[in-house]
């Protein structure tokens, strides 16, 4: 799960989302081209229907005028009613009453037989649907005349009505879609709610909280948590195998080593001479293996050890050691110090500063620990110093002092085996450990560990 | 003095039982936990030696048993896995020092009389009782900067009593201490040894390094501090 991949639950309402939005912005055009297409032909058959009327009415006169006997439509008697007619040709043409005033000109004379629609616009703008008709009229003297037959309504009742359709029609699209997505939402939440339980296990784990993954999980996803689960426990039962196993053999092996070197001593000096080296190197070899061996280093399986405890019980544990010595240990320890580390190798990796500190120091010694943070850690590391108040490492000693020990065929006497011992368990964890100096000159180790 | 041996180990338990009795120790070897829980319960022991890797009752367990019991004679673990962790489990239940093995047995007996004149309040290797001094070192006498020649026994003696100052110890106590158990004890050869010391110390006579208090024991004056 790196951060930089965008979550799922935001992938699938991104796709739907936009989905949702072509999916009604089309239904909402093809809804609205088909209503438009179908005003539009219902209002053209109104106005064939009002020429046909008025062909039927019309009557030649004798000035050669065709005038409608009657009026059908009682709106073509209203001024302004918004639906019009005239006849052109002949001798003077005819209008209705309904378009006085209204700036209306038929021009177009289509010949007989022959229809047009035009779009005209009254005086004050609003549009109109004009349909033109011809027709050859044959007179009672037996001439023929053409005349023009022309109907025309006002279309902005329609258009008006067309435009609150539309406005409603595109609300529901936008509603609907809301509601789709809110519900795609919840059934996201729903879906995904064993996935953030896993994610919420896994913290929880990672902090130390729990040891394993728990309970029931959807049949996707048990696969994933039974073989977690398997590789968690695997890993913390070979550990500490590993760890039983390597304690036994380094028991087995270095007790017969105590009793051989006891038995060396019972022998001729020239012989005790020639064991002794032999012995001591079995014996180094046994102690520098088996701890490499067991470091565990800093897992993502391991627990956030609080170190607050362990050091205190190193403290009372080296007030006896070096009870001669009186040593004043003084631990300042950060309240949330804490880090995923095996609790023994912690034991080993303070143990061993602190053991150093009090052997080589005039009995004053500091330890502090705290939290080490960066911004690209989700989880803090961990820095810890102690200070004594000796004579300190030389500078151009340090590099040697850390050596000590790493090498099986080395002699390890003296200082800076336990700071060999330490650092290769900082090393472990993927820290660091430095020498450094007090201002007094007294020896002060650094140890930083990093976090994840 | 009494030293309890706890070590599975036969060849290690008899060097130790050997090296130590050559120190001048009253030696009890246990062969495991149980055995030695017994032993550091019932007798009189003032310092043990345990090893924790012990079969059956682990050697955790039996320092734990004792100082449960209201017994506290200095421990000192004898530990194959030198590992803080071990280190600071055996301290925590209950003993006093550590050795990790393999080891010199120089050093176990260093830190074996370490333990005893810590457990008897003396800070350094050097007890000085007015112009007595001992040197638990290297296990020599002086009186008045004058070295002094002791036997083995009487060393002992003197070091048990010296370490004691301002005690007053039991003729039976000295018996139980320097003598092993299946020993003839005889309450008058202390006398007699204690007469030798006092010669010895005090040829004049005039510095009585040693009372006797009528029916009840010995006492070395403790120094002023």
């Amino acid at each position: 799960m790196t951060r930089a991949a965008a979550s799922l639950r935001a992938r699938v309402l991104v796709t739907l989302a936009l989905l949702l939005l072509i999916a009604a912005g089309g239904a909402t055009w093809a809804l609205d081209t088909l209503y438009r297409d179908l005003g539009l032909r219902g209002r053209r058959e109104v106005l064939e229907a009002q020429v046909v009327a008025l062909i039927a009415a019309a009557e030649a006169d004798a000035q050669g005028r065709l005038v409608p006997a009657d009026i059908a439509d009682a709106r073509l008697a209203t001024p302004g009613s918004g639906l019009y007619a005239a006849i052109s040709g002949g001798t003077a043409p005819w209008r209705s009453p309904s378009m006085v005033g209204t700036g209306l000109e038929f021009s177009a004379r289509p010949a007989p037989g022959e229809r047009r629609f035009e779009d005209l616009r009254l005086a004050d703008g609003s549009r109109v649907l004009a349909l033109s008709f011809g027709t050859r009229w044959t007179t009672a003297t037996g001439g023929a005349q053409d005349y023009s037959i022309h109907a025309a309504e006002n279309l902005e009742p329609w258009y008006a009505a067309m435009a609150r359709m539309r406005a409603r029609l595109v609300a529901g699209a936008l509603l609907l879609a809301g509601l789709l997505l809110a519900g795609l939402q919840l059934a996201l939440r729903f879906a995904m709610r064993p996935l953030r339980r896993l994610e919420a296990e896994l913290a929880g784990i990672e902090h130390g909280r729990r040891e394993l993954l728990g309970g029931e999980w959807p049949r996707e996803l048990a696969g994933i948590t039974g073989n977690l689960n398997a590789l968690l426990a695997g890993e913390r039962g070979r550990l500490e195998r590993y760890r039983t196993t390597l304690g036994n053999l380094a028991h087995s092996l270095k007790t017969p080593l105590a009793a051989l070197g006891g038995l060396s001593e019972a022998a001729p000096p020239e012989q005790q001479q020639a064991l002794a080296p032999h012995l001591q190197r079995m014996q180094e070899i046994i102690r520098h293996q088996l701890r490499r061996a067991v470091l565990g280093g800093a897992g993502p399986t391991l627990a956030d050890l609080a170190i607050g405890e362990p050091l205190e019980q190193l403290r009372q544990a080296l007030g006896k050691v070096y009870a001669e010595r009186r040593p004043r240990i003084t631990l300042r320890v950060a309240a949330d110090a804490a880090y995923p580390i095996d609790a023994g190798d912690f034991l080993e990796l303070a143990g061993n500063l602190l053991d150093n500190a009090c052997k080589y120091g005039h009995g004053e010694v500091v330890l502090r620990a705290g939290p080490w943070r960066q911004p690209e850690w989700r989880r803090p590391g961990l820095i810890l110093e102690v200070e004594d108040n000796g004579p300190g490492i030389a500078a151009a000693e340090r590099e040697r002092v850390l050596q000590r020990g790493t090498r099986a065929d080395e002699s390890v006497e003296g200082q800076g085996l336990g700071l060999a011992v330490a650092r290769e368990i900082a090393t472990a964890c993927g820290g660091t450990l430095e020498i450094g100096a007090t201002p007094a000159g007294g020896a002060r180790i650094e140890v930083r560990l990093p976090g994840r | 003095m009494r030293l309890l041996v706890i070590e599975d180990e036969p060849v290690l338990r008899e060097m130790l039982a050997t090296r130590f009795r050559a120190a001048g120790f009253v030696v009890d070897a246990a062969a495991d936990g149980n055995e030695g829980e017994y032993f550091g319960r019932e007798y009189p022991i003032d310092v043990a030696v345990v090893d924790l890797g012990l079969p059956g009752r682990s050697g955790l367990d039996a320092i734990r048993a004792w100082r449960a019991a209201g017994h506290g004679f200095p421990v000192l673990i004898l530990t194959a896995r030198d590992g803080w962790q071990e280190k600071v489990a055996g301290l925590d239940a209950g003993a006093d020092d550590y050795v990790t093995k393999p080891f010199q047995f120089e050093e176990v007996l260093a830190r074996v009389q370490a333990l005893l004149r810590r457990s008897a309040g003396w800070a350094q290797p050097l007890l000085t009782c007015g112009d007595l001094e001992l040197d638990t070192r290297a296990q020599e006498v002086r009186v008045a900067g004058r070295p002094v020649e002791l036997t083995a026994f009487e060393y002992r003696l003197l070091e048990y009593l010296v370490l004691r100052a301002g005690q007053v110890v039991s003729k039976s106590e000295l018996t139980e201490k320097l003598y092993e158990q299946d020993f003839e004890r005889d309450s008058n050869t202390i006398e007699v040894f204690i007469g030798r010391l006092r010669r010895k110390l005090d040829p004049t006579g005039t510095r009585q390094p040693i009372e006797t208090l009528r029916g009840r024991g010995y006492r070395v004056q403790r120094p002023a501090p």
